[in-house]
């Protein structure tokens, strides 16, 4: 491994844990570094903490197989440790729900919370309200605007959403797939997306009687990705500037 | 098993914190009811939080889960939140290992840390479709046990429960699961297991009203201790490697019940304390390490334990810990060991304003131990000190009140010297915490009463008014929290009936100033036509049988009454490591004091000895 030795992770989120909180998601895999002894870097001053940074937060509730994070290793204590070291180490220190998938190098100074821009997502909805979905899903995409009630630290305002919907379509097992705005830019959660989705309902059709889409569809997070600086495609953290890559059951 | 699919997308979803439901933790156990012989649901009555700070359950689930033949989950009581969805949606009270209903576990093992927690216990009970009173149960209910400090005065809640444990619990619970397992293989109808347990040595029946005496571990070093604990996601309130250094105190102050409960000083060994750190540490990867005990400055080798863990797992990011400081230079020059960097605020306990009063209370800590102390913690960097007191002990006068805003603006006034002469004055801030006194059963202040809601009420308002300083704050424990307290901690068998009813009233969570509800507690008392007062507020004479006279906690009868009346002369009582025995009959057959190494003592014992 390089001098510069920051290791980027690929966490999943599982059914287990999904009403774990962001922080306890993040305190669980500090104390899986420390279990797994691995050489991290502490931050000085008064609280030194692990120099872990998580790419984005996910919502409590919802389950992932796309959590990233950069870890700051400590190149002192590193010696030859390889990436394929530190995907054993943290796979066989990790608590239940929070598989690793991936671990690589990363290159330079890395700016992985910055860099995320749009977030992937599957919603599992209940067939029986899926008739329907199709109808507000198209009326969606056909329009070039989309007025929607949105939950904000600041609580709750409308905002334009459609330019935050990047793809919204039916996967072949029937769950809705999409790619929404995710970070600092521009971001909208998936449950204002299907809330708004739900209000289109309301308004073409009868609503179904107790099939909330918030409570009762399961949100997966499938995927976060940067925005290509030339073409605009979307590429994955672990696309640009990474090397040696290690993945679960390679 | 109960519905998981309806937790997760109907219930979960809506209530606060639903990471307290849902286990799954590292090191948590995956029992295998099928195949286990006998089955504990260890049953925590406040919240998730509180419960998974606590050291007795990981050790008795670790003793449970260690033996493939037995399995320990474990439950805590829900939030009012998760409360009313769980009636809403008919999910009883579950076990979070495995979801499996708190009804189909053989056993389920209540601990009484805290008198303002009895309300959860019925509650819980209520959720899991058991009925409350043990009379009331039958065959396909679990045995109801309960131990903790409380169960040296179990009869307020001893109607609800089949059995009480008392002491210390290592080796107790072997015993209940070993006999627990033995009665079903042998199809023993559920009366009869429950009769047997009752004959296992610490295990007193209310049923039967046997005096029982209290088990204690003889030797701590050869007792189990987890090498590994759950690590919870949700942040608890003690969310660290607690590492029980030792078992017991005698320092002796005589309103502490722990101080008498636990005796004798059992240390344990620095050789198992480093291999259980180094194993603890290690399956935790927490981040923090605390020497758990009632005074661990105590420890006879705690210089040379800290230092050697400090050097160990310091590097590895994991910081070491004191709980608890006495009141001297010894105890900051530690606290300057484990703290090197976040200097931000210490707590002395020095419990009373007056060194009349603290020779009535044996609490051997002079006020030069305090400036002392508070001196150097100024000098070390600290700015604000946390002092605790009490109100209402016995013998006391409006001049020990007086005594403690004047002990409060005194380490006020160093503070702003110390750090003045940094050019940092203001800085310097004392917070004083004032609880008030409640008489606890096997002390030597057992007979006294509590002061009057009234009394207790004007004496804050007094001291209040004379703590009106920049950089001093106050406050008070609330008032009437702590009259029930009292009135649960001295009561008798005719308060369950208080108890039952104050709980169909609404009455939960007690002891959170958020959800206590006195009116409703008041309410009850008025409706089963009884006084709280009779109990917290009646002194009880030396003469008269106590509710609690058959719970042998090993402290002698004749060594309390003679340390109330050393009390009444302000009469000190040296420390047994220190100055020999002190007579409380505790030590006798292999129970005695075990130290690792000299007891050194603080610098100075406070008051006069004689």
């Amino acid at each position: 491994m390089s001098q510069a030795a920051t290791v980027r992770v690929r966490l999943g989120k599982g059914e287990e844990i999904r009403f774990v909180s962001h922080l306890g998601f993040m305190r669980a895999f500090e104390r899986t570094v420390r279990r797994a002894r691995i050489p991290v870097a502490y931050s000085g001053g008064y609280h030194p903490h692990p120099k872990i940074s998580f790419a984005t937060a996910l919502g409590v509730g919802m389950t992932s197989e796309a959590e990233y994070l950069d870890m700051e290793l400590n190149t002192a204590d590193l010696g030859d440790l390889s990436t394929q070291q530190v995907f054993e180490r943290l796979r066989s220190a990790v608590p239940p729900g929070m598989p690793v998938i991936a671990v690589c190098a990363a290159e330079g100074k890395p700016a992985l919370a910055s860099r995320i821009e749009w977030a992937s997502y599957c919603v599992s909805v209940h067939a029986s309200i899926r008739p329907e979905l199709e109808d507000a899903v198209l009326e969606f995409l056909s329009s070039d605007s989309a007025i929607a009630e949105v939950n904000t630290k600041s609580g709750r305002r409308r905002a334009e959403i459609r330019p935050m919907v990047r793809e919204l379509c039916w996967s072949s097992s029937g769950a809705l797939e999409c790619t929404l705005a995710c970070g600092g830019r521009a971001h909208l959660r998936p449950q204002d997306l299907m809330g708004h989705l739900d209000a289109m309902r309301g308004r073409t059709g009868a609503p179904v009687e107790g099939h909330e889409f918030t409570g009762r569809s399961c949100i997966h997070r499938t995927g976060l990705y940067f925005t290509d600086r030339e073409g605009g495609d979307l590429v994955s953290p672990m696309s640009v500037e990474c090397k040696d890559w290690v993945m679960a059951g390679s | 098993m109960v519905n998981k699919d309806l937790l997760v997308t109907d219930i979960l979803p809506n209530v606060s914190q639903p990471a307290r439901y849902t286990g799954h933790e590292l090191n948590a156990g995956v029992g295998d009811h099928g195949g286990a012989e006998a089955t504990l649901l260890l049953a925590f009555p406040d919240v998730y939080e509180v419960g998974m700070s606590y050291i007795g359950f990981k050790i008795l689930y670790d003793i449970v889960n260690r033996n493939p033949a037995w399995v320990a989950e474990r439950a805590f009581a829900p939030w009012p939140d998760m409360e009313s969805q769980m009636r809403l949606h008919g999910i009883p009270l579950y076990g979070l290992e495995t979801y499996t209903p708190a009804r189909s576990f053989d056993l389920m093992g209540f601990t009484l840390q805290y008198e303002l927690t009895y309300s959860n216990v019925l509650c819980m009970l209520e959720l899991a479709g058991i009925p409350a009173r043990a009379d009331e149960r039958g065959e396909g209910d679990p045995i109801v046990i309960a131990g903790g400090p409380c169960a040296s005065n179990p009869e307020p809640m001893a109607p609800f429960l089949d059995l009480i444990v008392v002491g210390d619990g290592e080796e107790a619970i072997a015993d209940v699961m070993r006999e627990t397992a033995r009665g079903k293989r042998e199809g023993a109808p559920r009366r009869e297991i429950v009769d047997r347990l009752a004959r296992i040595a610490g295990v007193y029946s209310p049923a039967l009203g046997n005096r029982v005496t209290r088990r204690v571990v003889t030797d701590l070093d050869s007792a189990e201790y987890p090498r590994k604990f759950v690590v919870p996601f949700l942040e608890a309130v003690h969310d660290r490697v607690a590492l029980e250094v030792m078992r017991g105190c005698s320092r002796g102050c005589r309103f502490c019940q722990a101080g008498m409960i636990y005796r004798p000083v059992r240390e344990r060994s620095m050789e198992n304390l480093c291999k259980l750190a180094e194993a603890l540490v290690g399956s935790s990867g927490y981040e923090e390490l605390s020497l758990l005990s009632l005074s661990s400055a105590d420890y006879t080798r705690i210089k040379e334990l800290i230092s050697k863990l400090a050097a160990e797992y310091g590097p590895q990011g994991v910081a070491v810990s004191l709980p608890s400081l006495r009141v001297d230079s010894f105890s900051i020059a530690l606290a300057r060991d484990v703290e090197k960097s976040r200097r931000t605020g210490l707590t002395f306990a020095p419990e009373a304003g007056t060194q009349r009063m603290r020779d009535i209370i044996n609490k051997g800590v002079t006020e030069d131990d305090l400036i002392s102390a508070a001196t150097d913690a100024f000098e070390s960097g600290w700015d604000q000190i946390k002092l605790y007191f009490m109100i209402g002990l016995p013998f006391e006068t409006f001049e020990d009140i007086d005594g403690i805003a004047a002990l409060s603006r005194r380490v006020l006034q160093l503070g702003r010297q110390v750090a003045g002469a940094r050019g940092k004055a203001g800085r310097a801030r004392v917070n004083v915490s004032v609880s008030s006194f409640v008489p606890k059963p096997h002390t030597p202040f057992q007979w006294f009463a509590q002061n009057t809601r009234e009394q207790l009420e004007q004496k804050q308002s007094y001291l209040k008014e004379r703590m009106r300083a920049r950089g001093l704050s106050v406050s008070f424990h609330d008032v009437w929290a702590s009259h029930l307290e009292a009135a649960f901690a001295r009561g008798d068998r005719r308060l369950a009936q208080v108890i039952e009813r104050a709980v169909g009233l609404g009455c939960r969570f007690d002891g959170w100033s958020e959800q206590f509800r006195p009116d409703l507690w008041r309410q009850a008392f008025a409706d089963v036509g009884l006084d709280s007062s009779t109990w917290a507020n009646a002194e009880y004479g030396y003469s008269e049988p106590l509710p609690w006279d058959h719970i042998d906690m090993g402290i002698s009868r004749e060594f309390l009454v003679r340390e109330a009346h050393r009390a009444e002369g302000g009469l000190t009582t040296p420390d047994c490591r220190e100055a020999g025995c002190s007579g409380c009959g505790v030590c006798r057959d292999d129970v005695r004091v075990r130290l690792a190494g000299a007891f050194a003592g603080n610098s100075s014992q406070g008051g006069e000895q004689i």
